[in-house]
């Protein structure tokens, strides 16, 4: 679903500042490797957020002190957010409503 | 969304893009290290990172892409569509020119529907004016005005020509008569000065005249003060007191000069019977043109009862102005219109044809693009790009072509259709020019474009050029768009030969007259001095006995000549038949003669006798008529001898003795039918206002000299007459002849084109078939072919597809040339010798296209062929 991949994105990044990679590797984890994001539609994802000042990124260093390039949730990005979880909670209802009509 | 964030990308592109692949780069290391950990070896790690990130480039753009502007991929792709037809010059003249020929010549057309049919009349909110089809005359207008509640403000014109003679020699120009409410109907105010008052619009009123931008440029000087300055028009001075602007056309009717019709022309004003002016209504707020009828209706049944004499016939129709104006050449041009399309779809043909033979030229090239990762979305685009620059390349030299073309259009155009508006390259031509090419490019490109982009990506890297299945369907393609070419030329080849069919028709239509030799002068007598019939008779009489002394000449007058404009009917009434009620007299054509008309025109006598120096005044009244009234009116009775009248004459009856029969002439138009007319000698008519008369004179030897000696004649009879409408009886024939010459000259260059596009396409692909038959052309060569079965077996197909054309072609024709049929002369639109002979042609003309690549495939050397590969 279009939109869905950002909010992912943003939701991670709400915990924390990360890098490209580490966003990758935490959506798999946690989704027990349902989720594979491919980088070919990872950074574009990451290119609209930037655009639209969702998140900021700047150069820092990593866990195991290598360059990397820190993306990091700004304000309005929590509050897209929020209303991305909004719609998909409201999507969600509706599917599971729809899937349960015996 | 955030153009200026789009706009730092792009000012700062090369760190950004470096950045990203940094990252990336990154990420892989990263990955990698991951993996080894879990304990896989290095390399493999490397190469499990490399496919676990996919592509790195198609991941690198689709972030890029992003931060892009769409246009700015479009500019690439343009950037590199003309690198490539750079590369290819032959491939690109071929179609540029192929598609400027479609769409100059469409852009032409275009231009001058644009002028004629799309921009607004030159008026004051002009879809509010209508115009009665019947003729008026003042009083009626007049009645009218009071009496109608639809109109707001009603306007009268009649044109005449009017002697000039402020300048060094005297001129013919032309007069508007008008009521006052003219131009404010029409609705432009003057340009200086003013218009008539309505109390200037009176018998007896003041000498004061509205001069139009052309006479004020060419005959006043553009003199900034000529409100006030007199110029003389048939010998009365009249003051000017206005001057129109330069966008200011009298609608129907050419006039210099505009004068109160009570002013100029009294005895006409006040005449409730003499329908001679053409007239504009303005209709109220809020009123329908079926609500301005019912009223209208209203209206002429009041005249009716009010003057049975001169009105009992009233039925007036109101129609829109632009109708009135340019009704009769809107068929005209949209038949045009339509064909020119037809010209643009041929030379589209072509062009899709000429993409797909491309198509196979670059498909390795295509396919390198594919595997390197370019979606089929953006292979097309890209090739859509490129046939869209190519038909954009097309439009700009096409309007180069239709510059050229409007110039040729505007010089064959009869006048009318250029008077009003011009016709000019405005913004909206340019922007048709341009949608039609981009269009064009798009549409044609479509096909082509998505063959060239849907080969397999092995398939095409193996090949090494022979036919494929793709290869076979572009030549598929290629074989049904020349059928539709040559079907879509045989439609415009019939409609030209329909067109000259009927214009040759009309051109050996026998007007009734011989034109060869015969000079024409039309000549006016100013009112206000030859007021009376005997001055007019005497300036007849002494110019015609002066001419006669010219050597090599034989003289005649005509009060109408053949193929003018204007003709007089009178109602008449024979002597001994039942009475008639009033209202209800049959109405013929009546022209004034003198000196040798008939035998200067060579119209035949059928009976009786030609008129003499006898029959003058004082002596019996005669009249010739011609065979038509003899057909309508004397079916049974020799009509020599019978006597006629006119039916609405004051005073005693003036009968006339037919003294003879003439044979028909084609007086209003050689494609109209001859009307019941009646010839009069000049010197016996009680017809003061039949002051005007047009001299032929046939003559042995045509020098120009002899228009000087006419000139010098007259004007030792009155130095104040005008002698400046001079023609030959040849050159009136030809302005009748200037529509259909038109029609027929155009239509017949595009079915020309048509041809030679059809021509071309059909070349192209047998040109094609025969090249990829080289191979087995060799092999039958080899194995004791004969050249003659060779030729027989790549002209046979290209047989199968002129033929599948020609019937097309046959078919649409029967369905398309049916709109012609109001612009035909004698000749019905399913014309089945034109249908036989343009088929014959066009089968030639593809036959021997193909002929030509057919013989060419015979004269390969075995040896070569078998090589080819």
């Amino acid at each position: 679903m279009p939109g869905t991949l950002e909010m992912l994105i943003l939701q991670t990044l709400s915990r924390g500042s990360n890098h490209g990679y580490g966003i990758a590797q935490h959506i798999q984890q946690v989704s027990d490797d349902v989720l594979k994001i491919g980088e070919g539609s990872l950074y574009p994802a990451l290119q609209r957020l930037l655009m639209n000042d969702y998140v900021v990124a700047e150069w820092g260093l990593s866990e195991n002190n290598r360059r990397a390039r820190f993306y990091k949730i700004t304000a309005a990005g929590r509050k897209q957010l929020a209303k991305e979880k909004r719609n998909f909670d409201a999507l969600l209802v509706g599917i599971a409503r729809v899937m349960e009509m015996p | 969304m955030k153009p200026w964030k789009r706009i730092r990308y792009l000012l700062n592109r090369e760190a950004f893009d470096r950045e990203l692949q940094e990252e990336m780069r990154i990420h892989r290391e990263m990955a990698e290290e991951k993996l080894s950990q879990l304990g896989t070896l290095k390399e493999e790690a490397h190469y499990a990172a490399m496919r676990a990130f996919g592509n790195a480039t198609l991941a690198q753009e689709a972030s890029r892409a992003e931060w892009t502007f769409f246009f700015e991929s479009l500019v690439q792709d343009i950037c590199f569509g003309v690198r490539m037809l750079r590369k290819s010059p032959g491939f690109t003249a071929v179609a540029v020119l192929t598609l400027a020929l479609g769409i100059g010549a469409n852009t032409a057309i275009f231009s001058v529907i644009n002028g004629v049919l799309l921009s607004p009349l030159p008026y004051k909110s002009p879809q509010k004016i209508v115009v009665m089809k019947e003729n008026e005359s003042l009083p009626n207008v007049m009645d009218i005005q009071r009496q109608a509640s639809a109109f707001s403000l009603g306007g009268a014109i009649n044109a005449q020509p009017i002697d000039y003679t402020n300048g060094p020699e005297p001129l013919q120009i032309r007069v508007g008569l008008v009521n006052s409410g003219f131009f404010e109907t029409l609705g432009l105010p003057p340009m200086m000065g003013r218009i008539f008052s309505e109390a200037e619009d009176v018998r007896g009123g003041p000498r004061v005249a509205v001069v139009s931008y052309t006479f004020w440029q060419g005959y006043l000087g553009s003199d900034p003060h000529a409100v006030g300055r007199t110029i003389t028009l048939n010998g009365n001075s009249y003051t000017v007191i206005g001057v129109m602007p330069e966008s200011f056309v009298s609608p129907r009717e050419h006039a210099d000069v505009f004068v109160s019709l009570w002013v100029g022309y009294p005895g006409a004003a006040a005449d409730r019977g003499v329908h001679f002016m053409h007239t504009y209504w303005r209709l109220k707020e809020g009123v329908t043109l079926a609500q301005a009828q019912a009223d209208i209706a209203k209206i002429d049944r009041r005249l009716a009862e009010q003057f049975p004499s001169e009105e009992k016939e009233r039925r007036t129709h109101l129609i829109p102005l632009r109708e009135a104006v340019i009704g009769d050449v809107r068929p005209a041009l949209l038949v045009l219109f339509g064909a020119v399309g037809l010209v643009l779809l041929i030379a589209c043909g072509n062009f899709a044809s000429l993409l797909v033979a491309r198509a196979f030229v670059r498909r390795q090239e295509m396919m390198i693009r594919a595997a390197l990762g370019a979606g089929r979305g953006r292979l097309i685009r890209k090739l859509l790009t490129e046939s869209a620059l190519l038909s954009v390349l097309g439009g700009a030299a096409g309007l180069l072509f239709a510059q050229w073309g409007t110039h040729m259009l505007l010089a064959l155009t009869p006048e009318k259709l250029i008077r009003l508006n011009g016709v000019h390259m405005d913004t909206r031509v340019l922007l048709f020019a341009f949608v039609v090419s981009v269009l064009t490019g798009v549409i044609f490109g479509i096909a082509p474009a998505l063959l060239a982009a849907r080969q397999d990506v092995t398939g095409a890297l193996n090949e090494n050029g022979r036919s494929t299945t793709a290869s076979a369907t572009g030549h598929h393609i290629r074989k049904i768009l020349v059928t539709s070419e040559l079907a879509l030329a045989l439609v415009l080849l019939v409609g030209a030969g329909l067109l000259i069919k009927g214009f040759s028709r009309l051109r050996s239509v026998n007007p009734g007259f011989n034109p060869v030799g015969v000079l024409t002068i039309y000549l006016q007598l100013p009112a206000t001095r030859y007021a009376e019939i005997p001055k007019q008779t005497q300036f007849r009489r002494e110019l015609l006995a002066r001419l006669n002394l010219l050597a090599g000449v034989q003289v005649g007058m005509v009060s109408d000549i053949p193929l003018g404009t204007n003709y007089v009917d009178h109602n008449f009434v024979i002597d001994g038949r039942a009475p008639i009620p009033v209202g209800d007299e049959p109405e013929v054509q009546t022209l004034a003669v003198m000196g040798d008309y008939f035998r200067v025109m060579q119209i035949p006598l059928r009976a009786g006798r030609d008129f003499t120096e006898m029959d003058r005044e004082g002596q019996p009244l005669v009249a010739v008529v011609n065979e038509e009234l003899v057909r309508q009116y004397f079916p049974h009775d020799n009509p020599v001898g019978a006597r006629i009248r006119w039916a609405r004459d004051a005073g005693p009856p003036r009968w006339m003795t037919i003294i003879g029969v003439a044979s028909d002439v084609k007086q209003s138009g050689l494609n109209q039918p001859v009307d019941p007319a009646v010839y009069t000698p000049f010197v016996q008519s009680d017809e003061v206002w039949r002051h005007w008369m047009t001299l032929v004179i046939r003559t042995d030897n045509s020098s120009s000299g002899l228009i000087e000696q006419v000139k010098a004649q007259v004007w030792r009879v009155d130095r104040q007459i005008p002698v400046s409408d001079v023609q030959t009886m040849e050159q009136r024939m030809a302005v009748s002849l200037a529509q259909q010459r038109f029609n027929m000259l155009l239509l017949g260059a595009f079915a020309a084109l048509a041809l030679i596009l059809a021509g071309v396409g059909i070349y192209g692909v047998m040109g094609y078939t025969a090249s990829q038959r080289t191979h087995e052309i060799g092999i039958r060569m080899a194995l004791g072919g004969q050249r003659r079965d060779v030729l027989r077996l790549i002209v046979a197909e290209g047989a199968k597809l002129t033929f599948a054309g020609i019937l097309i072609g046959i078919v649409g024709a029967l369905a398309l040339t049916r709109v012609m049929a109001g612009l035909l002369f004698e000749v019905k639109p399913g014309d089945p010798a034109i249908f036989a002979v343009v088929a014959i042609l066009l089968a030639l003309v593809a036959l021997a296209a193909c002929y030509i690549p057919a013989r060419r495939a015979t004269k390969v050397d075995p040896m070569v062929a078998l090589r080819y590969e």
